[in-house]
């Protein structure tokens, strides 16, 4: 499903965020990325949205090779990944069901499958009584089961989340992951980006662990091996830094 | 076609949502079309009050009434070998009191004298000159010994010489005013272009969050870019019809105070006959004037 062979990204200020990068990620598989700040796991997935593009090495998605994509396939390849974001990126001004319209009216798909899709993925992430709110009006827990049903409204085959957490409490960051584990259980490979360690060892699913743009450890049914464990609240940033001590 | 009309929508929702700019931008765009209409009117009016004055006749020589037309056919030929006759015409005494009637139906005082004096007025030959202003060449002409003989002894050929400097001032004046006409089109047209573009500017900036939102979820270029100029060609649109609404009944009510200075009279019926060639050449201008402005707003800040 998803194959990154050598994969080597370089930004424009001569950082280098990935370095001969190997990963290979089979259909229906549930995978969390783990690194410290910097590691370079949001790079990743941007290779994977093509927000950025590789310097070098091979990305292979779905059999669609990143080398052959030109500026006016991205869109294409942008809607075959549902993706969310820590920060949500809901627009501020549109209803929760327009939010989740919006990924449909893009693609252009028909007004009476956008009024059929909409109320039945809401009612999968248990947001159909809040259709008509707009995001201000939500929680931060609802608010990115919005966005959820944003990124899986269009049927992908992966979901790709980064730090989906990260701004959330405990408790709305378990339902939203339970949420990914049953999206996965459809059958949807799911790429999950995190500092929480609690979240890491309770999923006893794959776990990827990076370190300065390589993958240090790989384990079926990891744990969080990085030192300074984040607690469950203060899932942040620049806490988790403990490969270096223990390398 | 689905894509258009959500490109539509957007772009109609822009609008609303900063109604202010909007608002503005449209005010702006609406002074610029009423600019170019009012410019374009006075043209076509002064290009037809120009041709009233220079159309009239250069020289008219009255005859005498037992003047035969073979006299008349050869005082013709040499009046033209003169070499500054743009074209004659032979006037007989009936179409001369015709004529008079005619310019004069409004004053039956003047038409009564003429019926009282038997209806009799000499005929002419009316000259329209080449070159208006050296008429010498015909005056020679007309003042040779052999045509004197053909003259009306009462009525002296009368030659527009007086009239000239009026109407070259006339000229001169109009032309300015076409010259300044388009001056300020074009001047107004680049400032609402700056002020279109300035807007389109600000809208990309306030919705840089919405435009990354959108491309992430994988909308085309097209697709973001559109609802920005519609929202722009909206303004034109919106402007051309405010502004040729404006300008046409302006028009009716000023044109009957000024008809005496400038001739309008063309210039409505041609408003009236082709009401859709003026209303949509304004669209047009107001749309191309928004979409050029918007897209070069958008190839400088909108960065896909
Ligand atoms: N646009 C950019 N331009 C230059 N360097 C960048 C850019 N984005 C990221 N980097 C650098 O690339 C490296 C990897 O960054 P990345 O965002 O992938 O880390 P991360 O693992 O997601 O970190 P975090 O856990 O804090 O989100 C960092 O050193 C970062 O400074
Ligand atoms: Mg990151």
């Amino acid at each position: 499903m998803i194959l990154f062979d050598r994969v080597t990204k370089v930004y424009p200020n001569g950082q280098t965020a990935l370095s001969g990068l190997n990963l290979h990620i089979e259909p229906k598989e549930f995978v969390t990325i783990v690194g410290s700040s910097g590691a370079g796991k949001s790079t990743l997935i941007k290779l994977l949205t093509r927000e950025e593009t590789h310097s070098s090495g091979k990305i292979i998605v779905g059999g669609l090779d990143y080398d052959t994509i030109t500026a006016k396939d991205v869109p294409l390849v942008r809607r075959r990944i549902g993706v969310v974001f820590q920060d949500f990126k809901l627009l501020p001004n549109r209803r929760v069901g327009e939010n989740v319209a919006f990924a449909l009216e893009v693609s252009g798909a028909r007004q009476r499958e956008i009024k059929r899709a909409v109320p039945k993925m809401l009612t999968l992430v248990g947001l159909s009584a809040k259709q008509n709110m707009y995001p201000h009006e939500l929680s931060g827990g609802e608010r990115q089961r919005v966005a959820i049903a944003r990124a899986l409204i269009r049927q992908p085959k992966i979901l790709i989340a980064d730090e989906p957490t990260g701004n959330l409490d405990p408790g709305n960051a378990w339902q939203i992951i339970e949420l990914l584990l049953k999206i996965n259980r459809f059958g949807t490979t799911v790429l999950l980006t995190t500092h929480n360690k609690e979240i890491v060892n309770a999923l006893k699913r794959r776990v990827i662990t990076i370190n300065r743009g390589r993958i240090i450890r790989d384990d079926e049914q990891g744990r969080y091996t990085l030192e300074n464990p984040t607690t469950l609240k203060g899932a942040t940033k620049g806490i988790a830094t403990g490969v270096e001590a223990q390398n | 076609m689905l894509q258009f009309w959500r490109i539509l929508h957007g772009g109609i929702r822009n609008f609303l949502r900063n109604a202010w700019l909007s608002t503005a931008a449209t005010a702006v765009m609406t002074v610029t079309l009423i600019i170019v209409i009012v410019s374009f009117i006075s043209s076509l009016a002064l290009t037809a009050t120009i041709k009233g004055v220079t159309d009239k006749i250069d020289v008219s020589i009255f005859l005498n009434n037992n003047t035969t037309p073979d006299q008349v056919a050869a005082f013709e030929a040499a009046l033209k070998s003169s070499g500054n006759v743009a074209s004659l015409m032979y006037v007989s005494p009936d179409q001369a009191v015709a004529n008079y009637k005619n310019q004069n139906k409004d004053k039956p005082s003047l038409i009564q004298a003429l019926d009282t004096a038997g209806n009799v007025l000499p005929s002419s030959i009316e000259v329209k000159a080449i070159d208006p202003k050296h008429l010498d060449a015909i005056e020679a002409v007309v003042s040779q010994q052999a045509n004197q003989s053909l003259l009306d002894p009462t009525a002296p050929p009368s030659y527009t010489g007086g009239r000239k400097e009026t109407i070259d001032r006339i000229v001169h004046f109009a032309n300015f005013f076409k010259t300044a006409g388009l001056a300020a089109s074009i001047v107004f047209v680049v400032i609402s272009t700056l002020i279109i573009f300035n807007t389109i500017r600000m809208a990309i900036f306030t919705r840089r969050d919405e435009i990354e939102i959108m491309k992430l979820v994988g909308a085309t270029k097209w697709f973001i870019r559109g609802p920005f100029i519609f929202e722009a060609a909206l303004y034109g649109i919106i402007a051309a019809i405010v502004a040729v609404t404006f300008s046409y009944l302006v028009l009716l009510s000023s044109a009957p105070k000024v008809a005496s200075y400038i001739d309008f009279g063309s210039t409505i019926s041609f408003f009236q006959s082709y009401p859709f060639v003026i209303l949509g050449g304004e669209l047009l201008l107001g749309i191309i004037i928004g979409a050029v402005s918007s897209i070069l707003a958008m190839s400088r800040y909108l960065k896909l």
